[in-house]
């Protein structure tokens, strides 16, 4: 079971080293800082500085206390939100040796419905859609339509085990299977990178560990790359490397 | 062991996503209530477009047949002066002094009088008459054709006898056909003819032979002024067709120079006067139109924005996801844009019943004041689906510039 690599860049690194630490990063982050503004003299310092580089293939958790700057970190490497670049060092952030720093708006959105999959702690499927729409729904944004996208969606609703499901209103799914449509609609375009914030966080212990399971399943069956922010322990458990936040920078890391 | 796939590289162009009109459809009716109510809020607007719209039509119809009229050159003259034809008597040889002014090629003498004098008739847009002139002298001369589109019209031979040719809506108004006798202030005369439409005058006229016309006029005259007046020598108006190439307004300043109790219309007094009336209605209309546009934009960007307000996670995650700020503004554009069409189209259909109904029930009153046309029909459409697009661009904008991570935070 596998897929095909795709890019030069795949093969490279592939070739030359299997998963060892000398392997290229598939994305790596320098000097990220954030501080968002709350008032006009209130601001929270959110990331103070953090470097990371997250290998391909890898399956690793983002954990920390409330506020530690865990969710900064992934919108930063989601490319929701660019690092800071008016103070201290300069920033770095590179995704597939591509630097994602200097992009503008559209193109960090057009490598999110390309080359990325999103999944939220409260599953966020858009309410009037079907489960096959909500899948379609990011074949669209990544500019596959029609008869292209149909099996492709169908493909994904199948891999998270709701092929039954795939003409029901997110109002008549579980939280779990909800959950699993999100995946899905994540993993639709086969992007390089999967980002989850909590995503077991809203649901019960049974259905997040079927869910857990799920993406563990498609990291070493699929070899993607997933990063999980996260609070439950049993998720850092499962996945190859936890880096621990504290205070908007980087405590440590397990593994 | 496979490896996994790695970043594609991004293709050179992305097609236009197309935004799917079931979607669209499904956006709208999550709120019933609101959405219902904006369309209506359209839909009254675009009413009273089509409404007015239609009677303006009708309007613009009888100024622009009047204008043909007069574009032969034709000059009417009458007595009183001002620039408005008045019925008052003049003696029939005035006519052989205007005939000897230079460059005047024919004068056709004329009768005109209300058809009725009950107040209750006076309807909007062209008084029901009673006409006849002179037969046989204005014959190719004028470029307004009246056509019979049942029985004949009147000629020379008809003169002495009672027999009248009605205007279309006339007759539609009675009921009559050719063949019937009517009865026109206490004589009665037999339907000859029935006049095709002509959208102006003619069609509101019954046409009686001259002397018969002179003779129904004469009667209407306080008994002082009769005293003094036989029914042969006197009219109303005088027809005055310049020769080719005379300018009419100089034959209508010897007309005026040779009594001034004579007032005259050529083409460029009728347009002057028709001009400023059409001109009127074009801005009552205008007017409406932008009361309408006001009204029904104002909904539709407060439907629109707070739609908006309540999808805002959803949007959030649309962004996230990679949809584009232009995606999400094509699809808030496109949803407030079918508000407005449908509005637009639910005002069109109430407006043509309306105006439809109004007609019906004008007929017999003799107040047939609307015309709906494709072009009223097209452009009201067309106009309220551009103001929901245009009113939608607002929140779509709004929309487009929401950051996608508090988006998705907002509750």
């Amino acid at each position: 079971m596998t897929t095909q690599p795709h890019t030069n860049l795949e093969n490279e690194t592939m070739t030359a080293t299997t998963h060892t630490q000398a392997q290229t990063p598939l994305l790596a982050g320098r000097n990220l800082r954030k501080t968002y503004r709350l008032g006009r003299r209130n601001t929270l310092q959110a990331l103070a500085g953090v470097d990371v580089a997250i290998r391909p293939g890898e399956m690793v958790a983002i954990m920390g206390p409330s506020g530690s700057g865990k969710s900064t970190l992934m919108h930063i490497l989601g490319l929701l939100h660019a690092p800071d670049m008016n103070h201290g060092p300069r920033p770095e952030l590179t995704f597939g040796g591509r630097d994602m720093v200097a992009l503008s708006e559209a193109e960090r959105t057009r490598i999110r419905a390309r080359e990325m999959g999103f999944v939220f702690q409260d599953f966020n499927l858009v309410p009037t859609l079907t489960a096959l729409e909500n899948v379609l729904l990011a074949c669209d944004y990544a500019g596959s339509t029609g008869p292209k996208a149909r099996p492709a969606a169908l493909e994904a609703l199948a891999l998270v085990g709701l092929s039954e499901r795939a003409g029901h209103r997110p109002a008549e799914l579980s939280g779990g299977e909800q959950q699993r449509v999100a995946i899905a609609r994540a993993l639709v375009n086969r992007p390089a990178l999967v980002l989850a914030d909590e995503p077991t966080g809203n649901l019960d212990s049974a259905r997040s560990e079927e869910v857990l399971a799920l993406l563990r399943r498609l990291n070493r069956e699929r070899g993607q790359t997933f990063v999980l922010v996260t609070h439950d322990h049993e998720v850092g458990a499962a996945c190859d490397r936890v880096v621990r936040m504290r205070d908007g920078r980087i405590g440590g890391v397990d593994r | 062991m496979a490896s996994g796939p790695a970043p594609s590289i991004v293709a050179a162009s992305k097609p236009l996503e197309e935004i799917n009109p079931m979607h669209t459809l499904r956006n709208l009716f999550r709120r019933r209530l609101r959405t219902g109510l904006t369309i209506v809020g359209i839909a009254i607007g675009i009413w009273a477009l089509v409404v007015f719209g239609s009677m303006a039509n009708r309007i613009n119809d009888m100024v622009g047949n009047g204008s043909t009229y007069f574009q032969s050159g034709v000059i009417s003259v009458w007595s009183g002066g001002g620039s408005v034809p008045k019925s008052n008597p003049i003696d029939l040889a005035v006519g052989n002094r205007i005939e000897a002014i230079p460059g005047v090629a024919a004068v056709v003498p004329g009768v005109s009088l209300n058809l009725s004098d009950d107040p209750s008739s006076v309807s909007f847009g062209l008084p029901p008459m009673i006409t006849a002139e002179k037969p046989g002298l204005s014959d190719g001369l004028g470029t307004f054709v009246e056509t019979a589109a049942s029985g004949r019209l009147l000629t020379a031979a008809d003169e002495g006898s009672n027999v009248t040719v009605l205007g279309c809506d006339l007759a539609l108004q009675y009921g009559m056909h050719v063949g019937d006798t009517i009865v026109l202030r206490g004589e009665s005369f037999t339907i000859v003819g029935v006049l095709a439409q002509t959208k102006t005058q003619p069609d509101n006229s019954a046409i009686v032979p001259f002397a018969a016309g002179q003779r129904l006029y004469l009667a209407t005259l306080p008994s002082v002024v009769k005293a003094n007046l036989t029914a042969a020598e006197v009219v109303t108006a005088f027809q005055v067709y310049p020769k080719p190439g005379i300018d009419p307004a100089t034959v209508a300043a010897a007309i005026k120079a040779l009594d001034p109790e004579l007032g005259t219309m050529d083409a460029s007094d009728f347009d002057q006067q028709a001009g400023s009336y059409a001109a009127m209605l074009d801005d009552v209309l205008m007017g409406i139109g932008l009361i309408s546009l006001v009204v029904g934009g104002l909904s539709v960007v407060n439907t629109m924005a707070m739609s908006i307000a309540e999808r805002t996670r959803e949007i959030g995650i649309k962004r996230a996801i990679g949809a584009s700020g232009a995606r999400i503004v094509r699809e808030v554009v496109t949803e407030s844009a079918l508000i407005g069409f449908i509005g637009g189209v639910i005002g069109l259909t109430l407006g043509a019943v309306a105006v439809t109904l109004a007609n019906e029930a004008g007929r017999s009153s003799d107040t047939i004041l609307f015309e709906l046309t494709l072009g009223t029909a097209v452009t009201s459409v067309a106009f309220s689906t551009v103001l929901g697009a245009l009113a939608g661009l607002v929140p779509a904008l709004h929309a487009a510039r929401l950051d996608p991570v508090a988006a998705l935070r907002y509750e």
